[in-house]
């Protein structure tokens, strides 16, 4: 009985040194900095994030410049995560005023961006987050005034300098700047975290989408019911009508293929 | 010896001196004398514990632990208190200027690292937490637990020697009565389980309670084991008698007097161990079986209580170690040396290598912690009756039986190198037979019980392909 005691408590230690034994191997390294967490960490805002594959889906981009605000996107959307308002600009092309995207309803299915006529919106490589590792490229509010900014040269020189440096060091004066002017050129992600982040004038503007959504889909059930009423007395005639039109049109004149944005309130 | 305690009476002399009642006179001495460097010393140990043990935690899991928050926060705020006169602009480049220190810039940067400002971050969110008392709770009850926990784990520094002149209480009983007074926790664990309302909080405590009282056996035995070997329950008495001149001042040590006393050390940790309710035998707060047990229902400062409370239990019991089997605050080389020092650099010395000592029987409780997982309750209990108790029993007897053989002792005289009982030193040549009789009896068991039981059973055997 004695012996098996004796035994029992030798085979406990020796357990508990084995154990011992690993954890201690990993305290060692890990304090001496040689693999463990030193390897197995990225330090994630000073390191950037790591590319997985170019399949990935990180972010959702949108380039205003190509955006002609056609709701294709908003039309596929499964969890309407779009705001948007285009106005005309001097060629009366349709341009982008506000194009926002609600990170905290996008799910990243990229139905949005098979949806896209022109290739404006696309998903990155990368889920980087920090405006550090993205040229300063992230914004997560923007408003029709910085869309519309048009740079000069020196003014482009300017914006280079100053985003190249780090924020701290600029001037009052180069910040403010620079945060005005920031994005103006290339690709970026514009989003807006939660509902709370409206400003006001978004708010107006929202609210005013959502009131000619409404007003719309009453006016197309009350056409819709016009129509069926209708239907049946007028219907030869519009037939007729129909073909006639239908003849007549393409000899007219080549018309555009024309995006109109249905309910584009410009703030 | 008790130079603290010669501060006191002197100190309250010279209030009295100068106008202020006797008792208000005593009792700012005793505040400022002792009170004060066991807020100023072990508080902030037992706090510093706690990212201690983040880092040590996270190293053993190959993560980093806190790297982030350093004390830049905590010190940008205190200047705006201060500068509070002026405008918010002066106070940021004042606060500049001073950060492009090199020693401040340096400082900043390792605090960083280490994380040392998640240390006043986290006390500043368990401050601002809501104190919840749940409707079922027995509110004074409840209240009063975290206190009492508090109580049972600082008071019994009281009679730990940090130094030769750091003495806050010299007394005959004082082993006895850091033991007993540290039993007040198990009151206070089981009235937090009890006042919470709360059945998880209820099973904690009890099982806190069934588990101190269990360890409470080895712990006072290990004890009992350093008590009979020195003489004396005086801690400082004992620390006394591990003295030893000469450059190897380490053999003097408890540790290495016997390979009893080297049992009872290892005996006394792992109870302590328990006592303190540390990881593996964390049973009153089996996060997995019971929320968290008994201190479930508890938040914020209440909460940051107990947890102060159970990092002070270690700081005791790494404390009490060292003291009964680390020779206490004294050197393992050149002791004679260091003990020759002028008075205030001795002191910090020694209060130096205490402090480390401490530190290393820290550092091995979060080891232990980060690797071994919780027990059962039932092996618990078994590890406490069936292991340890027994090793304490033998290892009195051997304690006994090696003191009487070496020549015996006066009744109530210390045993070892003492001046005052020189016959009873053991000597070279009866050092090594003292140490060379318990080893080979020992080893000799252990190969038999390997002969005999180190097989695996032939059925377990053949399921993990040989081997034992």
């Amino acid at each position: 009985m004695i012996l098996a005691w004796v035994n029992d408590v030798y085979e406990g230690i020796g357990s508990f040194l084995t154990g011992m034994r690993t954890t201690g191997r990993f305290l060692v390294e890990n304090l001496r900095n040689e693999g463990g967490a030193a390897a197995l960490t990225r330090q994630y805002p000073e390191q950037p994030a790591e590319v997985v594959g170019d399949r990935q889906r990180g972010h959702l981009v949108n380039d205003a410049k190509r955006c002609i605000i056609c709701h294709a996107c908003d039309a596929v959307c499964p969890v309407d995560c779009f705001r948007m308002a285009g106005e005309r600009d001097g060629d009366n092309k349709i341009r982008a005023s506000l194009f926002d995207i609600d990170l905290s309803k996008c799910i990243y299915c990229g139905l949005c961006v098979r949806a896209c006529p022109t290739d404006s919106l696309s998903m990155t490589a990368t889920f980087e987050l920090d405006p550090r590792h993205l040229g300063q490229r992230f914004l997560f509010r923007r408003n029709s005034s910085q869309l519309q900014q048009h740079l000069d040269a020196p003014d482009m020189d300017r914006l280079h300098r100053l985003a190249a440096a780090p924020r701290e060091q600029l001037s009052a004066d180069d910040r403010t700047w620079l945060e005005a002017h920031i994005d103006a050129e290339g690709p970026h992600l514009i989003g807006i975290y939660g509902l709370g982040y409206f400003t006001p004038e978004q708010k107006q503007v929202a609210d005013a989408e959502r009131e000619a959504k409404k007003k719309a889909k009453d006016a197309a059930a009350a056409a819709a019911k016009a129509k069926a009423a209708s239907a049946a007395a007028a219907a030869a005639a519009a037939a007729a009508a129909a073909a006639a039109a239908a003849a007549a049109v393409p000899a007219a004149s080549p018309l555009e293929p024309q995006r109109t944005p249905p309910d584009g309130a410009s703030p | 010896m008790n130079g603290l305690g010669y501060g006191v009476d002197g100190l309250s002399h010279w209030f009295v001196g100068i106008g202020m009642p006797a008792w208000l006179a005593v009792t700012m001495a005793v505040l400022l004398l002792w009170i004060a460097p066991m807020l100023v010393v072990v508080f902030p140990i037992a706090a510093l514990g706690q990212i201690f043990e983040r880092k040590i935690a996270a190293a053993i899991q190959r993560r980093v632990g806190p790297n982030t928050v350093g004390l830049d926060g905590p010190l940008r705020f205190a200047f705006r208190a201060i500068l509070c006169f002026l405008p918010r602009a002066r106070q940021d480049r004042v606060f500049a200027a001073f950060c492009k220190l090199p020693v401040v810039r340096t400082i900043l940067k390792v605090s960083q690292r280490l994380g040392l400002g998640q240390l006043v971050a986290d006390g500043v969110k368990m401050l601002g937490k809501e104190d919840i008392v749940p409707s079922g709770a027995d509110g004074l009850v409840f209240r009063m637990a975290p206190y009492l926990a508090l109580v049972g784990a600082f008071v019994p520094f009281c009679v730990v020697p940090f130094t030769q002149h750091m003495v806050m209480l010299e007394t005959s009983v004082g082993a006895l009565f850091a033991i007993a007074v540290s039993g007040i926790v198990v009151v206070a664990l089981k009235m937090a389980g009890w006042g919470s309302g709360n059945k998880w909080s209820l099973l904690g405590g009890m099982r806190a309670v069934a588990q101190l009282v269990s360890y409470e056996v080895p712990v006072g035995l290990a004890v009992a084991g350093v008590v009979l070997w020195c003489g004396s329950m005086d801690l400082h008495v004992i620390v006394g008698q591990q003295y030893q001149p000469g450059v190897f001042s380490m053999v003097g040590w408890n540790l290495l007097q016997s390979p009893f006393l080297l049992l009872l050390a290892v005996v006394f940790f792992i109870a302590g161990l328990a006592e303190c309710q540390r990881s593996p035998f964390d049973m009153a707060e089996a996060e997995s079986e019971l929320v968290s047990g008994f201190n479930t229902e508890y938040s914020g400062l209440r909460w940051g209580m107990f947890a102060m409370a159970e990092y002070t239990e270690m700081l005791l019991i790494g404390a009490l170690f060292a003291t009964l089997f680390l020779g206490g605050y004294q050197s393992p080389l050149c002791e004679e040396w260091i003990v020759g020092l002028p008075v205030l650099l001795e002191t910090f010395v020694h209060l130096a290598l205490f402090v480390g000592k401490v530190a290393v029987t820290f550092l091995v409780m979060m080891w232990i912690r980060w690797t071994l997982p919780r027990f059962r309750v039932d092996q618990v209990m078994r590890l406490s009756w069936l292991k340890l108790v027994p090793i304490c029993l033998v290892c009195l007897l051997g304690l006994a039986v090696t003191m009487v053989s070496s020549g015996g002792t006066v009744l109530g005289a210390p045993f070892g190198r003492l001046p005052a009982s020189p016959h009873a030193d053991l000597g070279l040549i009866g050092r090594l037979v003292a140490w060379a009789i318990p080893v080979a009896v020992v080893l000799g068991l252990v190969r038999a019980s390997r002969k005999k039981h180190g097989q695996l059973h032939p059925a377990l055997r053949q399921l993990t392909g040989g081997g034992s």
